[in-house]
């Protein structure tokens, strides 16, 4: 048989990424074409019948001032974030491979709380911001304030990612090898020249992933968004995603907040892409 | 060897099919019931066991912490919709006429006033009563000051004041509390300012058209004056925005603190903590002198319908039906109401005594006929945008012409839903 045909071909897909792709159809792209398809709909969710609408949605969805202020906050949270984020996790993760005592066992436990989940995580702080803090310091609680409770919002995803970022910059460190290490030493680099000169140059790839992975996770941040200011308060701490499902279900605009979920969706993707681009383009190798 | 392996195998997945489909009731009808009241789980599932071994009929109870329409929305959907499904009031006008029986011809009609009935015929019916007011503890009041406490003498803004001041000057430094949630104070009490009007509807359509204006409305006024005195009195004062459901209940099941606006439903929340039996409910005293706080604002809430389409039989419709009756005419299925679970029921026929101090209170008023209905048409986003701006009043960064603002902002662009 001919290994270049063409059936050959379609037939070891199939048979080797036929079920991962007939999986990814049936729960990403099918769901998101029908979605699609309800942003044109006015269905509130519910009823038996689709009116279509055309672009309604999307023109209403730009007119929703409650949903670009949602958004607006979900880019100053995510810019703090993210940028909090790496800087801790680069921290933690310079200091998990230099060597010191019981290293792996802070590695594990600068990860820990990324395997609770969000929601569990919120409640934990809530009450830490509540209850906690407010009996130690005898204050109001953070949460209480608008820029309180978006600090809170930052401060705990800092906490939660950080651990799960470090992983990927220690591997990140680790691979750097260690004769380019050496020889920056030769030459004469003090340990910061060498950080900064050949460690972080040769680290690029690992930038790249955590800030993507960052970026994207912040930008649909929900979780914790609900469980630990539930958007207030008054309403000031609702972030794009929870004004999303507020829309498509609490409200009962299903084709609006499908519409509203689209636009979020392009917003990370170029974000993210953009960011992948422009990282990848300056990548090194050693 | 193998061969025999084989066929074994084979036999054994047939039967195992077999067995999995030919799962059916003692009378072949089985009857899914979806619930959408989380506290009540443990005993619907409970009772569906013996409904099941007394009835011949095989009933499933399922629960969902979604949202309920949406929830329901994944069930049509995929259509497997439960038999019967419990159901907000509002859903009731939402999803009846896509997809509810009507149950116009039942008995059991004649008994309550809170069916669900729209165009002329009934699709709901109701679970049970819940009604809003002012809890109070009337324990921690008589403590301070030493005289039996007669909910009934709180009328006007002035007494509710007179009485604070009391406990105050008794040694009770902060005698409320306020519940932050946008549903308690934008679906519970600014709704109250709707629902007090004889006319919600014409009051309403008054604000949106302009010839009312908010801040100027009596009723608005009045139950903000004494909103004023919660707010003012608040245990929780200085972070009015952030204190807990929990520790203000707990506070006010304890004795700590004397008042705070909620329902009956919120005896869930109590009866985890050292509770006192001395507590009731009473209605928020207001200077509108039209007897509406002679009244607490409640109605039936949660409701049964059953489902009209093609997936479920003539004979699963009928053992709904069934079931419905049981609850109201048996003595079981009355005792399971209000034994079992506590609350208040929607019908006159059932005459036990309901068991928690809030519930008795509701009973009361609603035997008396001194219950204000329920508006069960605002928008769907009008608890959480309108509450937002309470919120706002409840944190003091609005005054309440600012509130009143916002409010009447909302509504030149909000619709109440049909009905």
């Amino acid at each position: 048989m001919k290994q270049n045909k063409l059936s050959y071909k379609i037939r070891q897909y199939i048979l080797f990424a036929g079920p991962g792709t007939a999986l990814f159809l049936a729960v990403v792209i099918v769901p998101f074409i029908y979605g699609l398809y309800l942003t044109l709909t006015s269905w509130d969710g519910v009823s038996k019948t689709k009116e279509f609408v055309g672009l309604e949605n999307l023109a209403a969805a730009f007119k929703d001032a409650d949903y670009w202020h949602a958004m607006l906050r979900t880019v100053i949270y995510s810019v703090f974030a993210v940028v909090f984020i790496n800087i801790v996790s680069f921290a933690l993760a310079y200091l998990v491979t230099q060597g010191i005592k019981g290293q792996n066992f802070f590695r594990a436990g600068f990860f820990v709380p990324n395997l609770i989940g969000g929601i569990v995580l919120g409640y934990i702080w809530k009450f830490v911001f509540n209850r906690a803090f407010v009996a130690i310091f005898s204050s109001t609680s953070l949460l209480s304030t608008t820029n309180g409770a978006m600090f809170c919002l930052i401060l705990v995803s800092v906490w939660q990612y950080a651990g799960y970022m470090m992983l990927i910059y220690v591997a990140g460190f680790m691979s750097v090898s260690k004769d380019v290490q050496e020889a920056s030493k030769i030459d004469g680099c003090t340990p910061s020249q060498s950080m900064r000169h050949v460690i972080i140059p040769l680290m690029r790839s690992s930038f790249v992933q955590c800030i993507f992975l960052s970026i994207t996770r912040c930008f649909v941040v929900y979780d914790v968004n609900l469980s630990l200011t539930k958007g207030g308060p008054a309403g000031t701490s609702v972030m794009a995603a929870m004004h999303v499902y507020n829309q498509a279900f609490t409200y009962k605009n299903y084709g609006l907040g499908q519409s509203e979920a689209v636009i979020l969706f392009a917003v990370c993707a170029i974000v993210g892409v953009t960011q992948v681009l422009i990282g990848k383009r300056g990548e090194v190798e050693a | 060897m193998k061969k025999v392996l084989a066929i074994t195998l084979a036999l054994l997945m047939v039967f195992a099919i077999t067995a999995c489909g030919g799962k059916t009731g003692s009378s072949g009808v089985s009857i899914t019931i979806f619930n959408s009241k989380m506290e009540i789980q443990s005993q619907m599932e409970d009772m569906a066991k013996e409904y099941s071994k007394a009835k011949g009929v095989d009933v499933e109870v399922y629960y969902s912490s979604d949202t309920v329409a949406a929830h329901l929305s994944t069930r049509y959907a995929s259509n497997d919709p439960y038999t019967i499904s419990m159901v907000d009031a509002k859903d009731v006008y939402a999803l009846a006429a896509d997809h509810a029986v009507d149950l116009s011809d039942q008995e059991w009609v004649e008994n309550t006033t809170q069916a669900i009935t729209i165009d002329g015929k009934t699709y709901g019916f109701p679970v049970c009563v819940e009604a809003r007011g002012i809890i109070y503890n009337a324990e921690a009041i008589e403590k301070v000051t030493g005289t039996a406490f007669d909910p009934t003498t709180i009328k006007t803004t002035a007494d509710f004041q007179k009485l604070i001041d009391q406990l105050i000057a008794g040694g009770m430094a902060t005698p409320t509390g306020v519940m932050n949630e946008d549903w308690s104070l934008a679906a519970h009490y600014l709704a109250e300012v709707y629902e007090q009007h004889d006319d919600p509807d014409a009051f309403i359509a008054s604000i949106k058209d302009g010839s009312v204006k908010l801040i100027d409305d009596a009723k608005f006024n009045a139950m903000m004056d004494t909103f004023d005195v919660l707010k003012a009195n608040n245990y929780a004062k200085d972070a009015a925005i952030s204190a807990e459901r929990e520790v203000t209940e707990q506070k006010l099941a304890e004795g700590e603190i004397a008042f705070m606006f909620g329902g009956n439903w919120d005896w869930s929340v109590i009866n985890a903590y050292e509770y006192s039996e001395k507590m009731g409910i009473m209605p928020v005293p207001n200077d509108s002198g039209d007897g509406s706080s002679d009244k607490l604002v409640g109605g039936g809430s949660k409701y049964f319908f059953i489902d009209s389409s093609d997936n479920t039989s003539d004979e699963q419709r009928q053992a709904a039906k069934d079931f419905l009756n049981w609850l109201v005419n048996d003595a079981d299925g009355q005792d399971f109401i209000v034994n079992q679970c506590a609350l208040v029921p929607a019908f006159s026929n059932i005459t036990l005594d309901v068991q928690d101090p809030l519930g008795a209170s509701v009973k009361k008023y609603a035997d008396d006929n001194a219950l204000i209905g329920n508006y069960n048409y605002l928008p769907d986003d009008h608890y959480a945008k309108c509450g937002a701006s309470f919120q706002k009043y409840l944190a003091g960064q609005i005054d309440r012409a600012g509130f009143a603002n916002e409010i009447t902002t909302y509504w030149a662009t909000a619709e109440v839903g049909e009905h």
